[in-house]
């Protein structure tokens, strides 16, 4: 490569060689630019990477947040210590630093060789168990809002703990942590391009190995069109089912 | 029979004694109110009576089966499942009603039948629409607890409780939480449950509406029955304090 085939790291040429290519300009462009519906079309394929870590992640989250949301609330002093601990960890060191230790530690730690096929499975455990510390938090600040009158009822009126827990108090969380579980939810599409560093072919994987191919700026550009219509459908669904959530109060 | 009876029930919260020692117990079609300042342990008591609350000590005894005793100077509780059985005795009306706000009226009635007590479901629906219908409440079966006001959210709550058929109902200041304007309503009903015999016991600060209704008043002061009797009885107390704390509120 020479050096004015990398003028992403040379801010001057860089940005006029790319800018030429997102505004379709042929002529400033590398003759050899590929075409726009080239790039779509390869986006469109590392999104599918993209939409699975993004729903797989929220499959085992979610879940598993509302088990270390029990824990951190049980009465037993060590099991809300340790949740703490993980939740404070998962929360306090970047994503990027755990996909990397969750990676590399069955090497590391117990020697084993990694197979390939880990690298996915690495990608949704990282994510599963980071984004499931976030979801424990908001469950827990959900299910404290819910009146201890609604126990108190459900108690003399003769419900089990877990029929108490699951037919009255998880409906009313779920419907007052909708707006954080959204917020959150976003900052997860946007998330899943941190798989990069595991070198997980999806979305922004491509779109840096095509920005770095073709000297331009646009792939870059594109994905970021990609993960603002993605979350313009996930911010919609979290609306509508808030709608279906607003027949009570 | 007696369908309950306390005795010697001590309950205190970090040291600070709430209730000395009570010692009561109601006989069945007994409509028992518990009148007496704040702070004097009438919620307290009902709380305890009701399980919300583990006493410290005494005995706490629904139709002869003991729920709690004292062993060794402690106070112990049957195991879960005879606790079970001897909360489906007793029902409870609380002061802001704690109605399920995700459920309709109707489900709000008849949710606990069905998944506690295993009616079927239209079993349990028909118990529940003859109780709107009494409580005056038909056309609000599908109405979500937010859509009513006050005074029907209470009738709902009572609807709820009844719906489960007990023994036994307790009312902590029910219409405490209510405009004057609504609290009319809810005093109809129990006076309607009343008329029919229901064993029922009342914590409530209506002076005028315990005299009419109960068999029975207890005054109570800084945790403990300072007095009790038939209605014109306590009315016409020697006691001057019981007599003072009566007028405070007949006006």
């Amino acid at each position: 490569m020479t050096k004015w085939q990398r003028p992403l790291q040379r801010k001057d040429s860089g940005l006029v060689l790319s800018m030429g290519t997102f505004w379709g300009n042929g002529r400033k462009g590398m003759g050899t630019a590929m075409k726009m519906e080239t790039i779509f079309f390869q986006l469109l394929k590392g999104m599918g990477a993209t939409v699975e870590i993004f729903f797989l992640t929220l499959l085992f989250s979610l879940p598993l947040g509302l088990a270390l949301a029990f824990c951190r609330m049980s009465r037993r002093k060590w099991l809300q210590g340790i949740s703490k601990l993980y939740i404070s960890v998962m929360r306090g060191t970047p994503l990027m630093l755990q996909l990397i230790v969750v990676y590399f530690s069955p090497y590391y730690i117990f020697g084993v060789k990694i197979s390939a096929g880990y690298r996915f499975g690495a990608v949704i455990l990282a994510f599963a168990l980071n984004y499931a510390a976030y979801f424990a938090e908001i469950y827990r600040a959900g299910i404290a809002s819910i009146p201890v009158g609604q126990y108190e009822a459900a108690k003399v009126l003769g419900y089990s703990r877990g029929q108490t827990f699951f037919k009255i108090i998880l409906p009313q969380v779920v419907k007052r942590i909708l707006p954080p579980v959204t917020n959150e939810t976003i900052t997860l599409v946007k998330d899943t391009s941190l798989a990069f560093v595991l070198a997980q072919a999806e979305m922004f994987t491509i779109a840096k190995q095509i920005a770095a191919k073709e000297t331009s700026v646009t792939p870059l550009m594109a994905a970021g069109v990609f993960y603002y219509i993605f979350n313009l459908a996930v911010a919609g669904g979290m609306e509508c089912l808030e709608k279906r959530l607003d027949y009570y109060r | 029979m007696e369908l309950l009876e306390i005795k010697h029930m001590k309950k205190g919260f970090d040291g600070l004694s709430v209730l000395e020692d009570i010692s009561l117990s109601v006989k069945e079609g007994e409509v028992t109110s518990i009148i007496g300042p704040s702070g004097s342990g009438k919620s307290t008591l009902l709380r305890c009576a009701t399980m919300l609350e583990r006493m410290d000590g005494g005995e706490l005894k629904y139709l002869g089966e003991a729920a709690a005793w004292e062993e060794n100077g402690r106070c112990v509780y049957a195991e879960k499942q005879k606790l079970r059985r001897i909360r489906k005795h007793f029902g409870l009306v609380f002061q802001n009603f704690n109605l399920f706000p995700h459920y309709t009226v109707l489900k709000n009635i008849t949710d606990a039948p069905v998944s506690v007590d295993k009616t079927p479901k239209k079993e349990a629906e028909e118990r529940a629409m003859k109780l709107l219908r009494q409580l005056g409440l038909e056309d609000k079966k599908d109405a979500y607890p937010y859509q009513l006001s006050g005074g029907q959210q209470q009738r709902a709550s009572i609807a709820r409780a009844l719906a489960l058929q007990p023994k036994i109902l307790f009312f902590d200041e029910p219409t405490s939480a209510l405009d004057p304007e609504l609290t009319g309503d809810v005093l109809k009903v129990i006076r309607e449950l009343a008329k029919e015999h229901m064993t029922m016991i009342i914590v409530t600060h209506e002076m005028q509406f315990a005299k009419e209704l109960s068999d029975r008043i207890i005054f109570m002061e800084r945790g403990v029955i300072r007095s009790q009797g038939k209605p014109e009885e306590i009315f016409s107390s020697p006691d001057e304090r019981v007599r003072e704390f009566i007028g405070k509120f007949t006006g």
